[in-house]
């Protein structure tokens, strides 16, 4: 299905994620609107879910069972802002690096807002009263080689031109698959612990004491 | 082998996915596993579906390629051999019934994206088709079917490899979303026309939608073509939560029949239909006599990309500047295999209006054969414009036609006999347009009429092989008015004649001209002029050159073909006269930098602020007193490092160090161009390499790191991303490389990053690797063996200068 860009891009978890500091002119703010214009002109967002039994999605590693502990059922979900954005970016950083790396880091963050209003609506449409934020392959230590399986369970490819890579990277770039826990008793889900992730020994965040959960 | 697809109604068969599910295949297996483990089940599927009264049956293959090997316990060419036969046994018991069916090879989508989306080469896909298809062959198969695709590219594979390695029929259909254009782009259109060209023997849609919203899109497509149609709708549209389909068997049937009052007289069923689907469609057939009420198929000549399409019904533009004739910086930059340079060519002359573009790789010393493809694949990476393959080597020709996306003009033929055979046959294949130019063995005839007779012969001779009319367009020549003023006037009468007796679509280059003559420009708008008037439709100039693009645009404005002026005011209004537009469109081609600041200021400021227009402003001033290096060692370079202080400090960021490098960029580009015009040596401080390892795709990091480096004066072999160690291995050994940078964003990669680093260390122990990526750390990069870890490029110059300098 196709999702609606219904938000502006969130313009301090953009300038956060180009690593941004100090003063924030007009100049900048015009740039990050043009940009902005850019992207959503170029993307076609859909996404595509799946409600499962619990037991008929395998999963590889411990923090994504951790997570869905004690669910019956799981969403099983897909969004892509589509091939455009990597028209987009791959013509653009011909002449411009600058906008291009804008571009990259504003288009990382539509597709997590997408996702957040998406998982809402999964969360409205399936009949349990609870369920878990929802959780994707690369977190903690939940394979990016199980991006392939999720797509499969979503026939992805077909319905929303989401596919994986034989290196287990999607294309578009701009995409996320994701695994929520439902239930019909409170559930929390569980953020992956240090101890358990795959990134623990190359963590930038880590070694400055703070945690990506927080 | 050849079916005839237009002799009757054809039913296809229904799902199979669905109908494995049904027969209870598990959610971690797919089709493909289940079907290779129960042949069984698929020979009874087939039986049901040729019960139900599908004519056409498609084997279980659809997933089978060398990228699912994982799927299969058994070889690609036994698991071919288990759908086929599965599909032939229940062919064979129909047959036996006194029921005549056919057997289809399915070819589905490799699940691996082509270049450029992804990184599968065309090469690749075609290989991995052609296996299937050599293997079906073997196993008996009365046509190949393409479906479910989404890249026209990677149908073009998949039909060569059908057309090569066999000779069964081939159709072709495609899944489309509501737009009218698939997931990568591709236009309904666009599709017809190629695949109209590659000579497929029927085209249709399916899967993604249900028959009520496919129908419109069939309908079109129905229009824009001759050949036979066909259309496999979903049952309708999934449930999100749920995955059922929606319409029912009757819906279903009721809408398919409005396809066949069309004129499309083969359907079938795709996701979620079963044999109750086709079985209503089949008991339908008595009453589908063949109405179809076909309309005639427009025949103005187009050509396309994969997404695309430029009809040719107005004056249309190709852009002349990809040619490296008397162009010493582009010349320059194929030796070098400066990629970005020609592609920025190509970015400029689409901003100014172009909408095809010629490409010619001519350089004494270069291989076009192989140039002339890899400069088409670049282009296509960053263009959905058309592109007009400019060669006289048919090798060459070929070459690029063959991994070109969509239909391509070929420039040119002439009315030499020994050129037509060479060149026409191989322009019938990959179903493109052709120049053909008004001259022969003898030379340009000096008279229109001659001119004429050629045109005439030429096409004669494309209509022999195949070639439609109105893919042969003609170029009456344009000769050079101060040396031949009476011949020149003569293009003008052939292109009127061409035009007027022939009903062939014209081409001319335009500033030949005026060559000898003083103030050219007049004359060659005027000549522009006069040659519209007279029927030019493919001018073919310097799009980047506004007064030409003005004649064309005043033009449109008064045969009343631009309505209302709209394209003119839109273009001219803030324009205060003609001759300042020129300096005015120029000016803004350079600069996306705010027009603050002014003047006054010196280069270290605007570099600072990423000011590109006056930067060139200033290096051309220097440039009069000043040394080309002097201004790169003492004016660009120290800019540099200032911005880049700023940013170790925190006090610039990455977006406006990289708006600084592209302003000094614009700098250095403007003294290499000097450099290249006096024929010195571009100064290199050392060559480095650059590449994103195997299996990763993420290349802005290495880009970012390119464009900082090639600033401070290293000259950057860009072996692109998902580059295996082989390719860098071999390069640094070639040219003797002595730094190699190394990205990779994902954890997954890593590893081939290690790999990597100990490939480089066997061949090339002197050779020194610096590594960056989000997920490295310093720790991480010493462990897996490099000598340099850089978080950001400006750690990338620190390293380049060590490893430099140590050897001086």
């Amino acid at each position: 299905m196709n999702v609606e860009i219904k938000k502006a891009i969130n313009r301090e978890k953009w300038l956060e994620a180009m690593h941004a500091r100090g003063d924030i002119n007009d100049e900048l703010r015009t740039k990050l609107d043009e940009a902005e214009k850019m992207l959503v002109r170029e993307a076609a967002p859909k996404a595509v879910y799946r409600v499962m039994e619990i037991n008929e999605v395998s999963t590889c590693g411990f923090s994504i069972k951790k997570h869905l502990e004690g669910c019956s059922r799981v969403a099983v979900m897909g969004l892509t802002l589509g091939m455009g954005i990597d028209n987009l970016l791959r013509r653009t950083q011909i002449r411009d690096m600058a906008l291009t790396v804008m571009l990259d880091c504003g288009a990382s963050v539509m597709v997590e807002q997408l996702c957040d209003e998406f998982e809402e609506k999964i969360k409205q449409e399936t009949k349990e009263k609870y369920s878990t934020f929802r959780f994707s392959p690369g977190y903690g230590d939940y394979p990016l080689s199980d991006q392939g399986r999720i797509a499969r369970y979503l026939d992805a490819s077909r319905k929303i031109g989401l596919t994986v890579t034989g290196s287990s990277l999607m294309i578009p770039r701009k995409s996320v698959t994701a695994l929520i826990g439902l239930a019909d008793h409170p559930v929390k889900g569980r953020l992956a612990t240090c101890g358990e992730c795959v990134l623990k020994e190359k963590c930038t965040l880590r070694k400055e004491g703070k945690f990506c959960g927080d | 082998m050849a079916i005839d697809f237009n002799e009757k109604v054809y039913i296809l068969d229904g799902a199979m996915g669905t109908m494995l599910q049904k027969f209870g295949m598990s959610s971690d297996e797919t089709t493909t596993q289940f079907g290779q483990k129960h042949p069984e089940i698929l020979q009874e599927i087939h039986k049901q579906y040729i019960d139900a009264g599908a004519d056409i049956i498609y084997a279980a293959t659809f997933g089978i390629n060398r990228f699912k090997m994982e799927e299969l316990d058994v070889s690609l060419d036994e698991a071919v051999k288990v759908a086929m036969n599965a599909a032939n046994a229940a062919k064979a018991d129909a047959a036996a019934e006194g029921k005549h069916v056919k057997t289809a090879l399915g070819l589905g989508p490799l699940g691996e994206l082509l270049e450029p989306m992804g990184t599968l080469s065309f090469e690749e896909a075609y290989d991995a088709f052609s296996e299937v298809v050599s293997s079906a062959v073997r196993y008996g198969a009365d046509l190949a079917v393409v479906e479910t695709m989404t890249d026209l590219y990677e149908v073009k594979a998949a039909v060569l490899a059908v057309k090569e390695n066999s000779e069964l029929p081939v159709i072709v259909s495609m899944s489309f979303e509501e737009n009218g254009r698939t997931f990568t782009g591709t236009s309904l259109e666009a599709m017809a026309m190629t695949l109209e060209g590659l000579g497929v023997d029927a085209m249709g849609i399916n899967c993604s939608l249900g028959p009520a919203q496919i129908l419109p899109m069939a309908r079109k497509l129905r229009s824009l073509t001759d050949i036979p149609v066909f259309a496999k709708p979903n049952a309708g549209l999934p449930d999100p939560a749920m995955g059922d389909y929606d319409i029912t068997c009757e819906e279903f049937v009721n809408t398919l029949s409005e396809y066949l009052d069309e004129g499309i007289n083969m359907i079938g069923g795709c996701c979620g239909t079963d044999p109750q689907y086709i079985r209503g469609l089949a008991e339908y057939r008595e009453s589908f006599v063949k109405q179809a009420k076909m309309k005639k198929v427009d025949r103005t000549l187009k050509v396309c990309s994969g997404t695309d399409v430029v009809s040719v019904d107005h004056v249309t533009v190709i852009g002349e500047r990809i040619n490296p004739t008397g162009k010493k910086r582009l010349k320059q930059a194929l030796l070098d295999e400066d990629f970005d340079y020609i592609l920025s060519q190509a970015i400029e002359q689409i901003d100014a209006g172009a909408e095809i573009l010629d490409v010619n790789v001519g350089v004494p010393a270069l291989d076009d054969v192989k140039m002339l493809p890899r400069v088409i694949k670049k282009l296509q990476s960053i263009t959905g414009l058309p592109l007009q393959i400019d060669s006289s080597n048919p090798e060459a020709i070929e070459a690029a036609l063959r991994v070109y996306n969509g239909k391509a003009i070929v420039n040119s033929v002439n009315g030499e006999e020994k050129v037509l055979d060479e060149i026409l046959p191989i322009v019938r294949k990959y179903g493109a347009a052709v120049v053909g130019l008004t001259l022969d063995e003898n030379g340009i005839p000096p008279t229109a009429e001659e001119r004429l007779e050629i045109a005439s012969r030429i096409l004669t001779k494309a209509q022999s092989y195949g070639i439609p009319a109105e893919n042969v367009i003609i170029d009456c020549l344009t000769l050079t008015a101060s040396a031949q003023q009476k011949e020149a006037n003569e293009t003008l009468r052939a292109v009127r004649m061409v035009k007027e007796q022939l009903g062939l679509k014209t081409a001319l280059g335009v500033s030949n001209i005026s060559f000898g003559l003083p103030v050219r420009p007049v004359v060659n708008r005027t000549f522009l002029a006069l040659a519209m008037e007279n029927g030019l439709d493919l001018p073919i100039i310097n799009p980047n050159d506004e007064d030409m693009m003005a004649s064309i645009f005043a033009y449109n404005v008064l045969k009343n073909v631009d309505k209302n002026a709209v394209k003119y005011i839109e273009r001219y209004a803030d324009a205060e006269a003609a001759p300042s537009k020129i300096s005015q469109k120029k000016d803004k081609s350079l600069t996306n930098a705010s027009d603050k600041g002014g003047t006054g200021h010196d280069i270290f400021y605007y570099i600072e602020k990423g000011m590109k227009s006056e930067t060139v402003n200033t290096v051309n001033n220097l440039l009069e007193s000043k040394d080309e290096m002097i201004i790169v060692n003492d004016y660009l370079i120290p800019a540099l490092d200032k911005v880049g202080r700023g940013f170790e400090k925190g006090t610039i960021f990455l977006p406006q160090m990289l708006q600084s490098a592209m302003a000094a960029q614009a700098g250095f580009d403007v003294v290499k161009e000097r450099l290249a015009a006096s024929d010195k040596e571009t100064v290199s401080l050392g060559e480095v390499v650059v590449a994103t390892v195997k299996g990763d795709i993420h290349d802005i990091g290495k880009n970012i790191v390119k464009v900082i480096m090639e600033n401070y004066g290293y000259k950057i072999i860009d072996l692109g991303r998902d580059v295996p160690a082989e390719k860098i291995v071999e390069t640094v050994k070639a040219r003797n490389i002595r730094l190699v940078g190394l990205s990779a964003l994902m954890t997954t990669t890593l590893k081939s990053m290690e790999e990597t680093i100990a490939a480089v260390r066997e061949a090339a122990p002197g050779c020194r690797v610096m590594v960056g990526g989000a997920v490295l750390t310093a720790d991480y990069a010493a462990q897996i063996g490099a000598d340099y870890y850089c978080p950001d490029a400006m750690k990338s110059v620190e390293a380049a200068q060590e490893v430099f300098d140590e050897q001086i």
